[in-house]
């Protein structure tokens, strides 16, 4: 058996050490390790999934059962958007994590190379290991194995925040590792039982038949629970918005549209393929919350000054549209779910690395009232964060529009087979929301980057290519997989109808 | 029949300009004038390839070809050539091309350029991908890619000097201030239409769960979805729905406010997109969807409520934005509530055709004027653009007796007015009185009646703002403004010849049209009727050209009163240095009808926000906090 997704998953985890000793010698250059490494893992990520429409590889780990390494229709989207981002993020981060170790010195001095060669190091190991843990996440086929990695990406983006974030940092990761884990605990909890009831952790050997009709319910609320701390479900998001916004912005990039929308993928792994009983329970309500979280984020985002805040908030309303087409009971509604995770991926990591473009430009200005006009100072900034609000909006030919149609023909379609009149209604009601996002987008667009330049922003211009070039990436990726969204859909529904039906 | 250029034209009408948009940025490098005449040849290339489309639409065939696209729900995308498709086509493609060569004038010397041509040929391609996709999906691809380059060229100068904002700066009306900058009216142009655009969403995707398909052929051929929405009584709500995105892109009663400022943006684009092309797309979507509604269900009566909304859309727009065109003071305003109005006649055509036991002569009618709009619209807009930049300001009671200092642009002005107005002999007498003998074809009369009384009083309306427009610009004496200009040492110069041409051909095709009226309708008849007939089994009777006689008085006896009032005001007894205007003016009661979504607007976004800005930035954080129990978890 040949270890193709062992290699990409297990390579960034044993190269992180090396990764902090590289970076006590080199300092920033550190990124292009990563980058090599990350980008190798990719690649091997990819031609795992061009071995046919199911990959698997699978090791004895007993008594559990065993670690297994998975890429379906299902997980390949999610790990190819983790991957992408990890490795993109990974150029993007070495001048802007560079600035940032010295913005924190204020001569330039020996002291700071210093500083600067022992942070890099360990950034990126850190960073590897993040990237690891959400891939791991994602592909384990044994729940214990799945908690495990669900940990593993807490761990380091808990240290990376505390180590590197802005402002308040020690305060607002803890309190982001506080949140997540409580989360996690429930989490766990159901785990356990529908391990010990369903007879295995190993997904394949789980039956419902053991589990009895009162306890599913419960799991199926557990569950729900526990995910959407991470989905940051209206409510249960506090912890977001100062994560998000307080994280150093490549981080933010990888927090917000990968880490979090993974809650999504859990939810369709265990709930709708493995316990379908507890999803069809919860899905009305769970329904009803994507609604209120996708028009409360949306509504936010209008009271916001900081420009990492607006994006925040915008992800709490995406995630909203996540959790809105997870739960529309058919399957192209959870399709468009996933594809959703996809475009989330793409747009809102374009618009945290262009509001780290600025941020890096303009001497670390954050707030969205002092900005403006700089459409003609950072014209390829502000055309890929326009892309990037085009694809949160849903507007064609971005990956956005496919996902949002799909998403809400789902939903549709879930509730006219049904014959719910309540779920047209909230159906009506959150294709209704979706204007709220067009306004945000393009009304955060225009105070940033249209109107009067301040006079003090006079001599702002485009980053140097290591950030300019994962934007134009990205923004391109976007409107490939919006023209030919045969690249994520091809595995997927075929999938997704099997096990809905 | 598939001959080489025959099978490619219909994909190529579309692809090159999306290719050319992207390939503008490469052109750039080589400096400003190769990007400039680069720009244009896109256009003239696609227009070429429309060309070659039309012995299709005389013969009446169609042409579809299909590749695969979302495998995993067998949608495919394709092409669709019918005579509906290729007449469109063409009139974008031609028309395009010479706002194009004006913008080259127009435009020239602004540093942004590069973005301008992008965004008008993607324009271009995305309008004709609207033209030419076989099914919804695909359709809705360039249906929010105009809107798109809508957004981006309304807000062109995004910069948001004073000088670039539509309306007048201190004015306000109902408390509500009444000017724009161009970024605040291209985000809200964006906004607005994406209301309208939802609906049609949510329209399609019903559709698609009853029928498993989005193409316009397959739904043409089996009509069992629309016995389920029937049954589901969805059928209606469906229809309007989808009718909701015309609503919004074709600024129709009650999305219509963004029109009006979208004239923020250039002139070539207000030509382009805000009068000829882009908000006719609505009209054509109505055109598309039509017969399909029209013959999916075998009686006729199930559907009237959707062809009734959309004749009184239509008949409502029109009055309530030709008494705004009434009012307004600059030219731009003017013609833009103005084609709002028309665009009003077009929809009122296309609503009476399915109310009427004989389909195609409504449909013929809306499409007609349609054709004639967009050509005389397009000129008009053009020669505004050069009155603007002669005079220096967009307000008409500071121009005023130019006919003596640019003769071309006053002739071509004065032929598509004309044309506006419905002077006899014109391109829009003709149509706009197969419009009114539509409405009077319809069986009851009691719809048909008070829809008829509307229709007439609005061209009553129009053709006393046609002669106002005409009287303040070129007749009376010159204004303050002009004398002290001339003071200065600029003097009044007609426009060179890359900008009065486009125009000039334009009022020419005009005439032309207007001369040979009858054959003009026939030839559509004829053609239109073949489509109805092959694409959608409908029986047309074969029918001569005739003229309504009530419908030719009707539009003669507005013409008259309309003409002998804005005369008498404007151009016999009028006088620029005396404010006459101002009894015109009271007229604006009718403002607060129109504003409602105005005022929406103002309430909801920007007053909040002027709240907000006035405040800390954790203002919005309350429910936060509250989660919080506040901040102690922080």
């Amino acid at each position: 058996m040949a270890v193709i997704l062992g290699q990409s998953l297990l390579l960034p985890i044993i190269l992180a050490p090396l990764a902090y000793l590289i970076g006590r010698r080199v300092g920033a250059k550190t990124g292009w390790f990563a980058f090599v490494v990350l980008a190798y893992s990719t690649i091997m990520l990819l031609f795992a999934g061009m071995q046919g429409s199911e990959y698997t590889e699978v090791y004895p780990w007993q008594p559990i059962g065993e670690f297994g390494l998975k890429l379906d229709g299902l997980s390949a989207p999610f790990a190819a958007i983790i991957y992408i981002l990890s490795t993109t993020l990974a150029v993007y981060s070495i001048p802007y994590m560079k600035h940032k170790v010295e913005e924190e010195f204020e001569h330039h001095s020996p002291e700071v190379e210093q500083a600067i060669k022992r942070k890099m190091g360990l950034y990126y190991s850190l960073y590897l290991l993040y990237a690891a843990g959400m891939l791991g996440t994602v592909l384990a086929t044994n729940l214990i194995q799945f908690y495990i990695f669900f940990e593993l990406m807490l761990i380091p983006s808990f240290f990376l925040i505390a180590e590197f974030g802005y402002g308040d940092r020690y305060r607002i990761s803890l309190m982001y590792f506080l949140w997540t884990h409580v989360g996690a605990v429930i989490l766990l909890a159901a785990i356990l039982s529908i391990g010990f009831l369903g007879g295995g952790f190993d997904f394949a050997k789980i039956s419902t038949s053991g589990i009895p009709e009162g306890i599913r319910v419960w799991l199926g609320i557990a569950v729900t629970l526990g995910l959407f701390v991470k989905l940051a479900a209206a409510g249960l998001h506090v912890w977001l918005p100062y994560a998000h916004a307080e994280a150093p912005t490549p981080i933010s990039a990888l927090l917000s549209p990968a880490m979090i929308g993974i809650g999504g993928y859990s939810f369709i792994r265990i709930l709708v393929f493995l316990v379908p009983s507890a999803y069809a329970s919860v899905a009305f309500w769970v329904s009803i919350w994507g609604l209120i979280t996708m028009l409360y984020g949306g509504l936010m985002v209008f009271a916001q000054d900081d420009i990492k805040r607006v994006l925040a908030y915008s992800s709490v309303s995406q995630m909203g549209y996540i959790i809105f087409g997870m739960a529309s009971a058919y399957y192209v509604g959870v399709g468009g779910s996933v594809f959703q995770y996809v475009s989330h991926g793409t747009g809102k990591a374009l618009l945290f690395m262009a509001a780290g473009a600025i941020i890096l430009q303009t001497g670390g200005l954050r707030s969205i009232g002092k900005l403006g006009g700089l459409a003609g100072k950072l014209p390829i900034t502000a055309t890929c964060a326009l892309i990037g609000f085009l694809v949160i909006v849903g507007v064609p030919p971005m990956n956005g529009f496919q996902s949002e149609w799909m998403l809400f023909f789902g939903s549709f379609a879930g509730a006219l087979q049904s014959g719910s009149q309540e779920k047209l209604i909230i159906t009506a009601l959150a294709l209704t929301t979706t204007p709220v996002t067009a306004g945000y987008a393009m009304w955060t667009m225009r105070r940033v980057f249209f109107g009067k330049t301040p006079e003090n922003l006079s001599n702002v211009k485009d980053p140097p290519a290591t950030i300019t070039i994962p934007l134009i990436f990205l923004a391109a990726l976007s409107i490939i997989l919006g023209i030919y969204p045969n690249l994520v859909t091809e595995r997927l529904l075929p999938l997704l109808s099997a096990v809905m039906k | 029949m598939a001959e080489i250029p025959f099978t490619l034209a219909p994909w190529l009408v579309w692809i090159i300009p999306l290719a050319g948009a992207l390939l503008t940025p490469l052109f750039a490098k080589l400096g400003d004038k190769p990007r400039d005449y680069i720009a244009v040849i896109f256009p003239l290339a696609s227009a070429i390839s429309a060309a070659t489309m039309l012995p299709l639409a005389l013969s009446g065939e169609v042409f579809h070809q299909q590749v695969p696209w979302i495998t995993a729900l067998n949608i495919k995308a394709g092409v669709l050539a019918d005579p509906l498709s290729v007449l469109m086509a063409n009139i974008v493609a031609w028309i395009s091309f010479l706002i194009m060569v004006y913008s080259t004038g127009y435009m020239h010397g602004d540093k942004s350029l590069t973005r301008y041509w992008f965004f008008m040929n993607f324009f271009i391609g995305s309008m004709q991908l609207i033209v030419l996709s076989d099914n919804f999906l695909q359709l809705f691809f360039g249906w929010e890619g105009v809107g798109l380059c809508s957004y981006a060229l309304i807000g062109f100068w995004n910069k948001d000097q004073e000088k670039d904002y539509v309306g007048t700066v201190g004015h306000t009306t109902w408390g509500l201030p009444q000017a724009y900058s161009p970024s605040h009216a291209g985000m809200k142009a964006f906004v607005t239409t994406r209301v309208g655009d939802v609906a049609f969403l949510i329209g399609i995707l019903t559709l698609f769960y009853f029928s498993g398909t989005f193409s316009f052929t397959e739904l043409a051929e089996e009509h069992k979805w629309a016995a389920d929405l029937a049954r589901s009584g969805l059928l209606i709500p469906v229809a309007v729905l989808i009718f909701g995105g015309s609503i919004g892109k074709s600024a129709q009663f009650p999305l219509h406010e963004w029109l009006p400022d979208a004239m923020a943006g250039p002139t070539s684009v207000s030509a382009l997109i805000h009068a000829a092309t882009m908000v006719k797309a609505g009209v054509f979507l109505v055109a598309r969807i039509g017969p399909l509604f029209y013959t999916a269900v075998q009686s006729i009566n199930m559907v009237s409520p959707f062809f009734l909304t959309v004749a009184w859309i239509g008949a409502i727009t029109a009055f309530l934005a030709a008494s705004q065109a009434l009012v307004s003071k600059e030219v731009k305003k003017v013609m833009a509530y103005s084609t709002v109005s028309q665009i009003g006649y077009m929809m009122l055509g296309l609503g009476v055709a399915g109310l009427a036991s004989e389909f195609v002569a409504g449909f013929v009618a809306g499409f007609f004027h349609l054709t004639n709009h967009a050509i005389f619209k397009a000129s008009l807009f053009m020669g505004a653009g050069a009155l603007i930049h002669a005079t220096g300001t967009k307000y008409m009671n500071e121009m005023g007796g130019l006919r003596k200092h640019m003769r071309k642009t006053y002739f071509a002005m004065l032929i598509v007015t004309g044309s506006l107005a419905g002077v006899p002999f014109l391109s829009g007498f003709w149509s706009k009185d197969a419009v009114l003998a539509a409405v009077l074809n319809v069986e009851s009369a009691s719809v048909a009646f008070p829809l008829f009384v509307v229709a007439v009083v609005t061209a009553i309306m129009t053709s006393f703002y046609s002669f106002r427009m005409i009287g303040m610009i070129f007749f009376g004496e010159k204004s303050h403004h002009l004398e002290k200009m001339e003071e200065h040492g600029h003097h009044v110069h007609e426009a060179p010849a890359v900008m009065w041409l486009p125009y000039g051909i334009l009022a020419v095709a005009t005439l032309i049209i207007g001369l040979t009226g009858p054959f003009f309708e026939g030839f559509l008849e004829n053609s239109l009727g073949k489509y109805l007939e092959e694409s959608f089994g409908m029986h047309i009777a074969e029918e001569g050209f005739k003229l309504n006689p009530i419908a030719v008085s009707g539009s003669v006896i507005a013409l008259a009163i309309g003409g002998f009032l804005g005369y008498n005001f404007y151009i016999a007894w009028f006088d620029l240095q005396v404010p006459r205007k101002q009894m015109v003016h009271q007229c604006s009661i009718l403002q607060g009808l129109r504003q409602w979504n105005n005022i929406i607007w103002q309430c909801c976004i920007q007053r909040g926000r002027v709240r907000n800005s006035r405040q800390d930035e954790h203002r919005g954080f309350k429910v936060d906090d509250w989660l919080l129990f506040g901040k102690q978890l922080v």
